[in-house]
């Protein structure tokens, strides 16, 4: 064995995993620590650090440092450092945004050193210094008796792939079965009796006490009417419906609307801004497509679902399952779908701009000149580049590899660009990987009321949007807000560390079914029904397609719908500012 | 509710046969009522002494909602930005918007109303995205709206057409118009999405074309639907935009169009609407030589009593074309090289989006602005003419007094000439037309015969006892004014309403927006035979797992979906 070192310089990849995802709404508790606060890197990587596995290192970015668990993951190759997608990890990804509103997640480069020291801990990320952050999540009772029920056709509500054909068996108020369910979906239905807030709070003397729900409305109408600048964030994991009502209270708040596609595919709208893109319905893939790439996105972890229901395992009237189709995966490290696939080509992290401009000259019938592009071997590239120029339909599976990368934005301008070349030989389109079940909602209503997707500022009354400026992330960076409003989202745990500080200082309203970590930083706290399983709406999957959510049991008593509480926030806004009816 | 009075105005109303004259115009309940029904003690008195009234304005085609003006919308930041757009909230009055090619939901509802506009339909929604245009239309303000659904590459129609089962047809469109609380069936290049979808449109079809991986033709579909719109007894006969459209030549495929299902009359009286016929009315062999075969169509339509169309009237500015004809938007991606969008739609449709710049000096856009303006002169009847930019292919609707005025004064058609392609112009019949439209047929191609189309005659586009309460008051005196001389000030009094009233209320004053409502939203629920439906909806059930990667059961939008549902049943 080889001499070891103290420290190691790798590139910082984060994401998704499946364990992260089951847990992801109840943050709180020790498994979560289990599933998030890891690295893991490639043995030959942990070897050099003379590591096992289980070990502590401490990572060090330009976000700050954080000490997590060291994990042997034969996915990783050699050179890279993959944490989940969690608080961990914001301790040290770069908060900067390069004016895309999207702060670095994936390709930037840490250390790794070995230490002894204890794991972070989480009071310790949020500047409590080892005193437990506060946990007022409880777990429901409902006793599984009453009328036995079977609702089909149940719409789930957890990622973008809204997997509509659920069945959900009841008995009284209690869902005691789902099936056709994906791990992550099942464990959302299965587990809203876990972590849940039952009472409206609002803090006082540095008390979270409970109040009545009028009460804490006119609380949190007050914190957004005195607020000069407020932001109002979260909403892809809500209805339609209640976005609607959201951009209108920003509006008349003057404040600035978000959502999550800040951080997902926020740069793949501005790409789509600056060239547009060939798209289609996801039935078009599984009645025709013949070849399919997934392009930065961990398809078995974070959309367990689309690969049967949508794509290269999919029965249609034209293609009949996975002999059909050719599947190309695009990844930095070894994801599921790689191990399964006819091609995978394996990029170097933020290189993948430059192997788009190597498509492109290929597609346009150019030489190549490099031997290697982004990692990839030439033959490779050419033999990529013949696959996807000889297909009947082909479809490009895009996630937020992409977006979070290297060019960002660019990325995606330079892929609309392929498109827009492939289109000249054969039939291509490009679907992107939509993480909330309604980001894509989202982002609709967003466009259709103001004209832009997110990150919409109503300061001066009209809709503005600059991301970058007018992105949450910046305007914390910089200090402007003065209030958070945020629903159905976390965002101090995923946001950048040095972001979430930022939010720490502002008066934070939280609307959420679950507790979460911002519930236990906020100064009202409203508990609100689950969009899907308890209350009705609409949310639209990642092909833009809108499909209506079904409400299956009844929420907890005194437990209203996003849609309601929006709506009395609302009015009360209203009336506290005097606007006539 | 509101009661109003709207004293001394001078009406113009064709259909209760008043061209012209001062007449008191009661308004209870949102409907119109005698004079003399008015509780003058309740009543706001509006005095329209010197003004023009008229009934609320009706667009029969335009692209307001649904997923490819959203599109539309996300590929052109550049046009919010503009402060000409741009509408600032009052809170309690009015919401906040963007946009001046393809505004935000809420500016295109104030725009529309005040202009004196109160009703506009959605030109183009796939069934499956249905949804998604609902919930625009909810959200745009003050105007009444429907939804012409995109039926013509639909898998399950092209099969039952190809087995001869124009029942099939019939049961088909019956269930889906219901199930998406649509309004009217819209045919776009019929047959292009599908050979799109097969990736092998490289050109777009002809009317008697093959449509690549079936046995049908262009004229198979649009004969089966005009049929199919006939005997479901739907109040808004076939709307069509033909094969080859922005084709230099494609004039003859119109003409074919048009004669396939000529004879195809529904009980109204009516055979085919033609949406923008502008971009199909080009004579010529390459965008070079294009000439104008507004002539030749315009001929055609004279003879047949059956037959309307709206303008596509080209306006000199930046726009933006989105439309169900993926194959034309990809070749007009070719000619522009800047941005290009499009959306396949599993077994129903496709779209494209391209931004696109009329510009004056170009040859072929002063053409195709010379054609527009030439059909709507040169068909003796204005009932069958309606006034469009076909929004916002040919420049946004916000234009509309603009091509008015050219319609009303050939000193403003004269003087937009001198500004134009010269070559163009000399190729052009529209300079020797003197014709100036009067302010009847100014009330006839913008109310009457819109609401005759869409069939809702009965309640919009008239002002007679009974009728929904949609006025537009013009600051403008016909009596003493002729807009022949000077235009502008037309222009001026319709882009900016003295008043608008929708459903009884007033929500312009003095061109600006006083209140803001929300219209209804108009479907078509038809009766077919029931044994036929059932073995239909069976076909339909058995396919829909494998075609679709939607439910059958998630497929069907619920009334209480829609904000405000209106169902017309045809009798």
């Amino acid at each position: 064995m080889s001499k070891t070192v103290n420290s190691l310089n790798l590139i910082l990849v984060t994401g998704r995993t499946i364990l992260q995802g089951t847990k992801v709404e109840e943050k709180l508790t020790k498994h979560y620590e289990e599933y998030a606060a890891i690295v893991r890197m490639h043995p030959r990587d942990l070897a050099k650090l003379g590591l096992k596995s289980g070990d502590h290192v401490k990572v060090i970015g330009p976000g700050g440092e954080v000490i997590v668990k060291a994990q042997r993951g034969a996915d990783v190759p050699e050179g890279i450092a993959f944490i989940p997608l969690g608080p961990w990890a914001e301790c040290v990804v770069e908060p900067k945004t390069d004016s895309t509103g999207m702060p670095g997640f994936k390709g930037i480069p840490v250390k790794v050193v070995k230490t002894g020291e204890p794991i972070t801990s989480l009071s310790k990320i949020y500047g409590y210094n080892g005193y437990p952050i506060l946990n007022l999540g409880v777990s429901l009772d409902i006793e599984a008796k009453g009328e036995i029920k079977r609702y089909t056709d149940v719409v789930c509500p957890f990622c973008g792939s809204l997997c509509d054909s659920l069945i959900v068996n009841v008995y009284g108020n209690r869902i005691v079965k789902v099936v056709n369910a994906c791990p992550l979906g099942m464990s959302k239905i299965m587990g809203i009796y876990e972590n849940r807030v039952l009472e409206p709070r609002i803090r006082v003397n540095g008390e979270l006490v409970k109040v009545a729900l009028e009460e804490a409305i006119d609380r949190a109408a007050e914190i957004l009417v005195n607020a000069k600048y407020p932001v109002l964030y979260g909403w892809a994991s809500t209805s339609v419906e209640t976005i609607r009502l959201g951009l209108e209270l920003a509006e008349i708040v003057g404040g600035v609307f978000d959502h999550t596609a800040t951080f997902c595919h926020g740069p793949t709208a501005l790409g789509f801004h600056e060239i547009g893109m060939p798209k289609s319905t996801l039935g078009q893939i599984k009645n025709r497509a013949d070849v399919i790439v997934y392009w930065g996105s961990n398809v078995t972890e974070a959309h367990p679902m689309h690969p049967s229901r949508y794509s290269f395992t999919s029965i249609g009237r034209f293609r009949k399952g996975r002999k059909d189709r050719k599947l190309i995966v695009i990844d930095v490290r070894k994801t599921g779908a790689a191990r399964n696939a006819d091609m995978f080509i394996q990029a170097e992290p933020g290189k993948d701009f430059e192997l788009l401009v190597a498509l492109r000259l290929l597609v346009q019938g150019k030489e190549l000149e490099a031997p290697v592009i982004a990692g990839v071997p030439r033959e490779k590239v050419v033999e990529l580049a013949e696959i996807l120029m000889s297909a009947k339909f082909g479809v490009m599976f895009v996630g937020v590899g992409l977006t979070m990368s290297g060019a960002k934005e660019k990325n995606f301008e330079e892929l609309f660009r392929l498109l827009h070349d492939l289109n000249t030989i054969s039939k291509w389109v490009v679907i992107p990987m939509r993480g909330h079940f309604n980001v894509t909602g989202a982002d609709l209503v967003t466009i259709w009321i103001t004209g832009y997707p997110y990150a919409v500022d109503f300061s001066r009354r009209y809709p503005r949007y600059q991301p970058g400026i007018t992105s949450t992330a910046d305007i914390f960076l910089r200090e402007e807000a003065d209030a958070l409003l945020n629903i159905a989202s976390d965002p101090l745990a995923h946001f950048p560390k040095k972001v979430a500080e930022k939010m720490l200082k502002v008066p934070i309203i939280t609307i959420d079914p679950k507790w979460s970590l911002t519930a236990a930083f906020s100064e009202v706290v409203i508990p609100s029904a689950f969009v899907g399983i308890e209350c009705p709406g609409t949310a639209y999957r990642m092909d833009d397609v809108p499909i209506r959510l079904k409400k299956i049991v009844e929420p907890p008593p005194g437990v209203l719908c996003d849609e309601e509480i929006v709506r009395m926030l609302l009015e009360k806004v209203k009336e506290k500012l005097g606007v006539k009816k | 509710m509101t009661q109003l009075l709207i004293k001394n105005g001078f009406v113009i109303d064709p259909l209760n046969n008043i061209h012209g004259e001062v007449v008191d115009i009661g308004v209870k309940d949102g409907k119109i009522v005698p004079p003399d029904d008015v509780d003058l003690r309740y009543a706001k008195v509006i005095d329209a002494s010197g003004k023009l009234v008229v009934p609320g304005g009706v667009d029969v085609h335009t692209h307001v909602a649904g997923p490819k003006v959203s599109v539309g919308r996300l590929l052109m930041p550049n046009d919010h930005y503009k402060k000409g757009g741009r509408v600032v909230a009052i809170p309690g009055i009015k919401r906040s918007g963007t946009g001046i090619a393809v505004p935000s939901v809420t500016t295109i509802g104030y725009k529309y109303a005040r202009m004196g506009w109160t009703m506009v339909m959605e030109a183009a929604s796939p069934p499956l995205y249905t949804r998604h245009t609902h919930h625009e239309l909810d959200d745009t303000p003050i105007v009444d709206k429907g939804v012409n659904l995109l039926l013509d590459s639909n898998w399950f129609i092209l099969e039952y057409i190809e087995q001869k089962a124009q029942e099939r047809v019939n049961a088909f469109i019956a269930w889906i118009l219901e199930a998406t609380k649509s309004y009217a069936v819209k045919l776009v290049d019929p047959g292009s999405a599908e050979a799109w979808s097969l990736g092998v449109a490289t050109k777009p079809l002809d009317v008697d074309e093959v449509i690549p991986g079936t046995s049908v033709t262009p004229k198979d579909i649009l004969v089966a639907l005009a049929n199919a719109v006939r005997d479901l007894k739907i109040p808004h006969p076939i709307h069509v935009h033909a094969n080859m459209l922005g084709i230099p030549g494609n004039y003859v495929s119109t003409i074919n169009t048009i004669k396939a299902v000529a004879d195809i009359v529904n009980q109204r009286g009516l055979s085919i609407h033609l949406a923008h016929i502008q971009f199909n009315a080009y004579k010529g062999d390459s965008y070079a030589t294009m000439t104008s075969g507004a002539e030749e169509l315009a001929k055609l339509i004279n003879t047949l009593t059956g037959v309307t169309f709206d303008m596509g009237q080209v306006v000199f500015m930046p726009t933006v074309t989105m439309t169900a004809d993926a194959p034309w938007e990809y070749v007009l991606y070719h000619i522009t090289k800047w941005k290009w969008a499009a959306g396949d739609v599993e077994n129903e449709t496709a779209s494209g989006v391209v931004p696109y710049t009329f510009r004056r000096h170009i040859y072929t856009n002063v053409i195709q602005w010379g054609i527009g303006l030439e059909l709507a002169l040169l068909v003796k009847d204005a009932s069958k003419v309606v006034i469009s930019t076909d929004h916002p292919n040919a420049g946004p609707f916000t234009r509309y007094p603009q091509i008015i005025a050219w319609l009303m004064s050939k000193k403003a058609r004269e003087n937009e000439m001198k500004k134009l392609n010269k070559r163009a112009l000399k190729r052009l019949a529209l300079p020797a037309i003197d014709r100036e439209y009067t302010f009847e047929e100014f009330v006839l191609t913008t109310r009457v015969a819109p609401a005759k189309i869409i069939g809702v005659e009965k309640f919009k586009g008239h002002l007679g006892v009974g009728a929904d309460a949609d006025i537009a008051i013009y600051d403008i005196d016909p009596r003493t004014y002729d807009p022949s001389r000077d235009y502008k000030k037309l222009v001026k009094a319709i882009k900016y309403a003295a008043y608008t009233i929708k459903g009884g209320e007033i929500v312009v004053k003095d061109g600006k927006i006083v209140k803001t409502i929300y219209g209804r939203t108009f479907y078509t629920k038809t009766r077919t035979d029931p044994k036929i439906m059932h073995e239909v909806l069976e076909d339909i059930k058995s396919k829909f797992n494998e075609w679709y990667t939607i439910t059958f059961n998630n497929y069907t939008i619920l009334e209480q979906e829609l904000h405000k549902p209106y169902a017309i049943t045809p009798v």
